[in-house]
C-alpha cells in the first residue's frame, strides 16, 4: 500500500510503511519462497533431467577411473571406486529419491486428509479410532518398526513407498482434524446442512477447499521428510537393491572408503540431499507464512 | 488425579504391550532363517534343526507367543541368541549409555536454543531473524547420519582432536551430541520463537510496557514464564523420542548404546535381543513422556488433568 | 493434548503466583540439572572403567580393536579368526597349529599315532591352570565330551566323528575313532581345556584356563575384556603386562582409532585401509597370505540340459574374468589369484592350474559350444568378503563384454542365504562365497566342498550341490591313509580331478592384513590370521 495509492495525505511516510512488522513478514516470506524455490532447484531440474543430460553411465563403470577425486577430467564430482561417475549417480539416484518422495507425501497426504476430516467431523467413535491410531503411532519406535517392516517384505520401491507415507499419515492427519474441528462450526457448515447436502458431501466440496491450502503446505513439508526418510533406511541397509544408486546407498557406500580419503563419496551426495531438503523447507515455510491466518494474540 | 494416573499407566502398559507383540510377529513372519547367524558356516540341515529346537522355533507361533508371555511376567524377555545371556541384562547393560546421550543432548538443547528463540522473537522481522530463520531450517534439514560424517571428517580424521567412535573419554560425548543437538536446537528454537512472539504481542506485555516495566524484565518474567510451558513439555517429548531415536547417530559414532546393538541384532535376527530393546525403550520413552504430562499441572495452574484434557 | 489456550493475565495475578511458580520452577531447574548431570557423571565413571584405555597407559599394555565382537572367550558354538588370539590366550588346547601351520604340542607331551585308528597322548607333567591346580586327563575327557554335546558346535563339525577317549595312566590316554581320522593332532587344537568341574556345554563366560593371561574383565554386552599376565604360568611368561581388547564393526572407526594412538592393533583390515595406513608414519602394516578362499562358485543343481552343466562352458566364463585389473582396482594387489582348489598356504595343497584372462577364447569357446543370450544370476550374501559388491558389479560387467548378461542379487543379512544355496528359495547360477580354514589341512577344505556325496544332497547338505563319487572316494581314502607321502598323491589326485572340472569362475585369496602402530615390536601373524599374544612385546 503506498502513499500515492491514499486520498488524504498522511503523516505516514512510504518508509514508516515498508518498515513495519506486516511488510517485513511478507518480504521476509518472499525471500524465504525465492531462496527455497532456488536451492531445490539446483537439485530438483538436473535430477528430472538426468535421463536427458550427457552423463555417463550410472551403474556401468570404467575401471581404470576407480576413485577419482572431484574436478577431474569429465568426472565433475569424481568416481566411486567402481569408476562410475558420481555426479551421474547422484542424479538418477536422486530420480528414485524423489520418485519414492513424491508418491509418498501424496499418498499420506491423501490418507492423513481422509482420515482427519472423517475424525474432525464426524465426531465419536471414528474421532476415538483416529485419535488412538495417532497416539499409538506416535509411542511406536519409527526408526525400528520401519526397519523390520522392510526386512518382512523386502525393499522394493513399493514397500519402501509405503512404509513412509505410513510414516508420514499422522501430521496431515492432525492437522486437518483440527481445522475440520474449527470450520465445522462456522455459519455456511450450518447451511448446507440446512440445505440438505449431505455429510461426505460437505465436507468434500465445502470444507476441505478452505482448509486445503494449509494442508498442502504441510504435505509440501513432508517431502524434505520422505527424502530424508528414504536417505535414512538405504544407509541402514534397507533401501532399493542396488547396482540402481539411491542417495543413502550411495553414502553407505562410501562410509568404510571416507577415513581413508575417499571423502567425497559419503559428502557430496549429502550436499545433495541437504540442498533439498533445505530448499524445500525455506519454501514451505515460506508459504506457510503467507496462508497461515493471522493468530490474533488475545 | 489418581484415576488420570490410572488411566495413563494402563495406556501405557496397553501400548507397550501392543508394540512388542506386533514386533514379535513381525519378527518371526520376515523370511530368513535366524538359526543360520548362530550355525558353522555352511551347515547342515541338521545342525539348522538343532539350532532352531534349542531356540523354540520350530514351535508353533501361538506357542512361542504364549511361552513368551508367561516369561515376561517373571521379567524375563528371552535369551539372546548372540551372547546367551538374559536379552533384558544385554540390554540394561548398554543402556546408560544411550541415556548419557540423550541426556547431555537435551541439557545442551535447552542451554541454546532457549536464548536463541528470544533472541530471534525479540528481533522479529528483522534481517538477523531471517538469518536465523534461514538457519533453523538448514539445521533441521541436514540428514543427522550426514552431518555425523561431516563432523567426523573435520574433527576426528583431518584435526585429530576428538575420538571418532566408543566411550573412551568425556570427549566421545562431544561429536555424537553435536550430530543430535544440531537438529534439536534448530526444531526447539523455532518453538520457542514462536511461542514468545504470541506471548511479547500480548495485551498484558503491552500494558506492563506501558507501565515502564523494563524489556529485559517482560522478556523473562512474563512473556517466558507463559512460554516455558509448552517449550518444557517439548523438551520432554523430544528426549522420549531421542531415545528411540538416536539409532543413526549411534551407528554412525559406533556409540555403544542400545540404538547399535538393535541394528546389529536386527542382522542377526537375534529375536530375544530385539524384543527386549524394543520393550525397553518404549516403555523409557512412555514413562517419560507420562511424567511430562504429570509435570504440566505443576506448571501450569490452570491446566487440570483428566477433566477434558486429550 | 489440548494446548491451553493463553488467557489473559494481569500482571498481578501473574505475580501473586509467581512467587511460588518461580520458587518452584527454580528448585526444579536444580533438581533437573542435578539429574541430568548426575547420571551422567556416574556414566561416565562407570563404563570407563570397562572401556579401552588409550595404547601406552602403562607401559607392557596392549590394546587391541577386533571387527567383531568376541561374545565370549570359549569357542564351543562359534570361532573366527582374531577370536582364536584373544581365546588361546587365556585357553590352550592339547596342540595349536603354529606359524608354518603344522600341529606343535602345547599340553600334550607326546601325541603320535599307534595304528591308524588310535592315538597315544601323553600330557605334560609340568601344566597347571592359572590358580595351580593340575590339569588331568579328565579335564580333556569332559572337553571333549562337552564340545560334541553342544548343538551344531562349530568345532564338533569338523571332525568327521567323535573320538573316544580312554585313560591308560596317570598322566596317558588313547583316543580311537572307527574309521581313520589321521588329522587328529590337528583338529585337537581346537578344544580348549579347562578344569572339569567348571566345564559346561556352552560358551564359557568366566573360569580359568591354563594359558599366558588371565581375564581380569569381561563384558560381553560391548564386547570389552581386559586379561593380565598369568605370574602363574607353566611355561614361558609373556611379555606384556596387560591386553585390552574391544571391537569395533566400522572400518573407519579402526583406522582413526589406530592413527590417533586410542590402540595399537587393529586385524583384518580392508585392502583400502591398509593401503591408507601404509602412508601413516607411526603405523606397520603386517601381510601374508592367508588360508582363506573365496570364489565365484557355479550352481551344480542345474538339469543337464543348462550349458552350465558342461565343464567347456565353465572355463570359457573363467576366460571372461580379468582379474588383474580387479585385483589392482578394487582390491588394492592385496589378494592372489588361485593357483589350484585350495590356498596355496594348506598343508596337502597341490598346483592344479591358474585362471587366465583371454576375452577372444571365452567368446571363442562360447561360440564353440554353441551358447547364446546366456544369463546369469549372481548371488552373494552382503558383506561377504570386503568389497563384494564393487567386485561382483565389475565382474558383471566383464561378463557382458563376452556377451553373458547378469543379474545380481544381493541378500542382505539374516539367514536368507542359506536357503538360496540350499536351492530352496530360488533360482540361481553362481554364488560369491568365502571359505575360511581352521585347521591349516587341505583336506577340510576339500571334503567341505568336493566330498559331496548322494546321500548327503537328500538332505541338501553337499556344497552348492557338487556330488563327484570319483573324487569323494579319493576324498574318503585320503582321510584313512596314514602315511604322509601317499596321502597327499591321493590329495593331489583329487585336486586334479576338481580342477578339470572348472568349478569356480574364478577363486582369490585374501591377503591376511593386520596393522600395528610401531610400539608393538614383535607380532607374529599365522596365516591363519591369528598371532600368539604371549610372544607379543611393545616398546615405549
Amino acid at each position: 500500500m503506498a502513499v500515492a495509492d491514499l486520498v488524504r495525505p498522511s503523516a505516514v511516510t512510504l518508509r514508516q510503511l515498508n518498515s513495519s512488522a506486516a511488510a517485513r513478514r511478507a518480504r521476509h516470506s518472499t525471500i524465504k519462497i525465492w531462496v527455497g524455490a532456488i536451492c531445490a532447484g539446483i537439485v530438483v531440474v538436473p535430477v528430472v533431467l538426468a535421463g536427458v543430460l550427457p552423463l555417463p553411465d550410472p551403474v556401468r563403470g570404467v575401471l581404470k577411473d576407480t576413485s577419482l577425486p572431484p574436478l577431474s577430467p569429465g568426472h565433475l564430482l569424481g568416481t566411486d571406486p567402481n569408476g562410475r561417475d558420481l555426479l551421474s549417480r547422484i542424479l538418477h539416484g536422486g530420480q528414485t529419491s524423489l520418485i519414492i518422495g513424491v508418491l509418498a507425501i501424496v499418498l499420506s497426504g491423501l490418507i492423513g486428509v481422509v482420515a482427519g476430516s472423517l475424525a474432525g467431523y464426524y465426531g465419536g467413535w471414528v474421532d476415538v479410532l483416529v485419535s488412538r491410531a495417532l497416539e499409538a503411532q506416535m509411542s511406536l519406535p519409527l526408526l525400528l518398526m520401519l526397519l523390520l517392516v522392510v526386512a518382512l517384505f523386502g525393499p522394493s520401491i513399493t514397500v519402501i513407498t509405503l512404509v513412509i507415507a505410513v510414516a508420514q499419515w499422522p501430521e496431515p492427519a492432525r492437522l486437518t482434524r483440527a481445522l475440520v474441528l474449527v470450520e465445522r462450526e462456522k455459519p455456511y457448515v450450518a447451511a448446507a446442512q440446512v440445505l440438505g447436502l449431505r455429510r461426505p458431501s460437505i465436507i468434500l466440496r465445502h470444507i476441505i477447499p478452505n482448509i486445503l491450502p494449509q494442508v498442502l503446505v504441510v504435505v509440501f513439508l513432508l517431502l524434505a521428510q520422505a527424502v530424508l526418510l528414504e536417505s535414512a533406511l538405504s544407509f541402514l541397509g534397507a533401501g532399493v537393491q542396488r547396482p540402481y544408486p539411491t542417495w543413502g546407498g550411495i553414502i553407505s557406500d562410501g562410509r568404510e572408503l571416507f577415513v581413508i580419503g575417499t571423502w567425497w563419496l559419503v559428502t557430496l551426495p549429502g550436499v545433495a540431499i541437504a540442498l533439498l531438503v533445505v530448499g524445500v523447507n525455506l519454501l514451505g515455510d515460506g508459504l506457510r507464512d503467507r496462508v497461515r491466518r493471522v493468530k490474533a494474540a488475545t | 488425579m489418581a484415576p488420570y494416573l490410572l488411566k495413563r499407566v494402563g495406556q501405557t502398559v496397553l501400548t507397550a504391550w501392543v508394540t512388542v507383540t506386533i514386533v514379535f510377529l513381525l519378527l518371526r513372519l520376515a523370511p530368513g532363517d535366524p538359526a543360520v547367524s548362530y550355525a558353522p558356516p555352511n551347515p547342515t540341515a541338521a545342525q539348522l534343526d538343532a539350532i532352531r529346537h534349542e531356540f523354540g522355533l520350530d514351535r508353533p507361533l501361538l506357542s512361542q507367543y504364549a511361552t513368551f508371555l508367561s516369561h515376561l511376567a517373571h521379567g524375563d524377555v528371552g535369551t539372546s541368541f548372540q551372547f546367551r545371556e538374559p536379552a533384558l541384562a544385554v540390554v540394561l547393560q548398554r543402556l546408560p549409555f544411550t541415556i548419557t546421550l540423550a541426556v547431555a543432548a537435551i541439557v545442551v538443547t535447552a542451554l541454546l536454543a532457549i536464548p536463541l528463540g528470544v533472541w530471534m522473537a525479540r528481533r522479529a522481522n528483522t534481517a538477523a531473524e531471517l538469518g536465523a530463520n534461514i538457519a533453523t531450517i538448514a539445521g533441521q534439514s541436514m540428514p543427522d547420519f550426514w552431518i555425523g560424517f561431516v563432523l567426523l571428517i573435520i574433527f576426528a580424521v583431518n584435526l585429530q582432536v576428538l575420538p571418532s567412535s566408543g566411550f573412551t573419554s568425556l570427549s566421545s560425548l562431544i561429536l555424537p551430541t553435536l550430530t543430535i543437538v544440531i537438529l534439536q536446537v534448530a526444531l526447539i528454537s523455532r518453538l520457542v520463537r514462536r511461542e514468545m512472539g504470541v506471548n511479547l504481542a500480548a495485551p498484558y506485555v503491552t500494558i506492563a510496557r506501558s507501565r515502564g516495566v523494563s524489556e529485559s524484565r517482560l522478556t523473562w518474567r512474563y512473556a517466558f514464564a507463559n512460554s516455558a510451558i509448552p517449550v518444557v513439555t517439548a523438551l520432554g517429548t523430544r528426549f522420549a523420542a531421542m531415545l528411540n531415536g538416536v539409532v543413526i547417530v549411534e551407528v554412525v559414532f559406533q556409540w555403544p548404546g542400545v540404538g547399535s546393538l538393535v541394528v546389529d541384532a536386527l542382522e542377526r535376527r537375534d529375536l530375544p535381543l530385539i524384543q527386549a530393546t524394543v520393550l525397553v525403550t518404549v516403555v523409557l520413552a512412555l514413562v517419560v513422556q507420562l511424567g511430562v504430562d504429570l509435570l504440566y499441572p505443576l506448571l501450569d495452574p490452570r491446566v487440570r488433568l483428566g477433566a477434558g484434557a486429550r | 493434548m489440548s494446548d491451553p489456550t493463553p488467557l489473559i493475565g494481569t500482571e498481578g495475578a501473574l505475580l501473586t503466583r509467581a512467587v511460588s511458580r518461580r520458587s518452584l520452577l527454580q528448585l526444579a531447574g536444580f533438581l533437573g540439572a542435578g539429574a541430568a548431570l548426575g547420571p551422567a557423571l556416574a556414566a561416565c565413571a562407570g563404563p570407563q572403567s570397562s572401556s579401552t584405555s588409550s595404547a601406552g597407559a602403562g607401559s607392557d599394555s596392549l590394546s587391541i580393536i577386533l571387527n567383531r565382537n568376541l561374545v565370549s572367550l570359549d569357542n564351543k558354538l562359534n570361532q573366527y579368526d582374531a577370536a582364536v588370539t584373544v581365546q588361546r590366550a587365556v585357553r590352550q588346547a592339547l596342540t595349536q597349529i603354529g606359524l608354518d601351520l603344522k600341529p606343535q604340542l602345547v599340553l600334550a607331551k607326546t601325541f603320535a599315532l599307534a595304528s591308524p585308528t588310535t592315538w597315544n597322548v601323553e600330557l605334560r607333567d609340568d601344566i597347571h591352570y592359572s590358580d595351580n591346580s593340575p590339569v588331568t586327563v579328565e579335564d580333556v575327557e569332559t572337553a571333549l565330551k562337552l564340545y560334541f554335546q553342544v548343538s551344531a558346535g562349530y568345532v564338533a563339525s569338523q571332525f568327521a566323528e567323535q573320538p573316544t577317549l580312554t585313560k591308560t595312566g596317570d598322566r596317558t590316554f588313547t583316543l580311537t575313532t572307527k574309521k581313520p581320522l589321521v588329522t587328529l593332532d590337528a583338529l585337537m587344537s581346537n578344544i580348549l581345556i579347562t578344569p572339569a568341574a567348571a566345564n559346561k556345554a556352552e560358551e564359557l563366560r568366566e573360569g580359568i584356563g591354563s594359558g599366558p593371561f588371565t581375564v581380569a574383565s569381561a563384558d560381553s554386552g560391548t564386547g570389552t575384556y581386559k586379561l593380565v599376565r598369568n605370574e602363574n604360568y607353566w611355561g614361558e611368561k609373556a611379555l606384556l603386562s596387560e591386553v585390552n581388547v574391544a571391537y569395533q564393526e566400522d572400518e573407519g572407526a579402526r583406522v582413526i582409532a589406530i592413527t590417533s594412538g586410542q590402540t595399537d592393533v587393529i586385524d583384518t583390515i580392508t585392502p583400502e585401509s591398509a593401503a591408507s595406513l601404509k602412508t601413516k608414519q607411526d603405523v606397520e602394516i603386517v601381510q601374508n597370505k592367508g588360508t582363506r578362499l573365496i570364489h565365484l562358485f557355479y550352481n551344480f543343481r542345474k538339469p543337464s540340459s543348462h550349458p552350465l552343466s558342461r565343464p567347456a562352458v565353465r572355463e570359457a566364463l573363467s576366460h571372461a574374468v580379468d582379474h588383474d585389473s580387479l585385483i589392482s582396482s578394487l582390491m588394492a594387489g592385496q589378494v592372489t589369484s588361485a593357483e589350484g582348489v585350495v590356498p596355496t598356504t594348506l598343508s596337502g595343497y597341490a598346483p592344479t592350474g591358474t585362471y587366465t584372462f583371454d576375452l577372444d577364447k571365452a567368446k571363442s569357446m562360447l561360440a564353440a559350444e554353441g551358447v547364446k543370450d546366456l544369463k546369469l544370476t549372481f548371488i552373494w550374501e552382503d558383506s561377504e568378503f570386503a568389497g563384494a559388491s564393487r567386485v561382483l558389479e565389475a565382474v558383471g560387467q566383464m561378463l557382458d563384454a563376452a556377451g553373458v548378461g547378469v543379474t545380481l542379487k544381493q541378500i542382505p543379512k539374516g539367514g536368507d542365504i542359506n536357503g538360496w544355496r540350499r536351492g530352496e528359495s530360488g533360482d540361481w547360477d553362481v554364488l560369491a562365497n568365502g571359505y575360511g580354514n581352521q585347521t591349516g589341512l587341505a583336506i577340510t577344505n576339500l571334503v567341505g566342498q568336493y566330498g559331496g556325496t548322494a546321500a548327503k544332497e537328500k538332505t541338501r547338505d553337499t556344497y552348492q550341490g557338487f556330488v563327484v563319487p570319483e573324487i569323494s572316494d579319493l576324498l574318503d581314502s585320503a582321510g584313512s591313509e596314514p602315511d604322509a607321502a601317499k596321502r597327499d598323491a591321493l590329495l593331489k589326485s583329487a585336486q586334479e580331478k576338481v580342477w578339470a572340472l572348472w568349478p569356480a569362475m574364478w577363486a582369490w585369496t585374501p591377503n591376511n592384513l593386520l596393522a600395528r602402530r610401531k610400539r608393538v615390536t614383535t607380532l607374529d601373524l599365522s596365516p591363519g590370521n591369528y598371532y600368539d599374544l604371549a610372544t607379543v612385546a611393545v616398546a615405549d
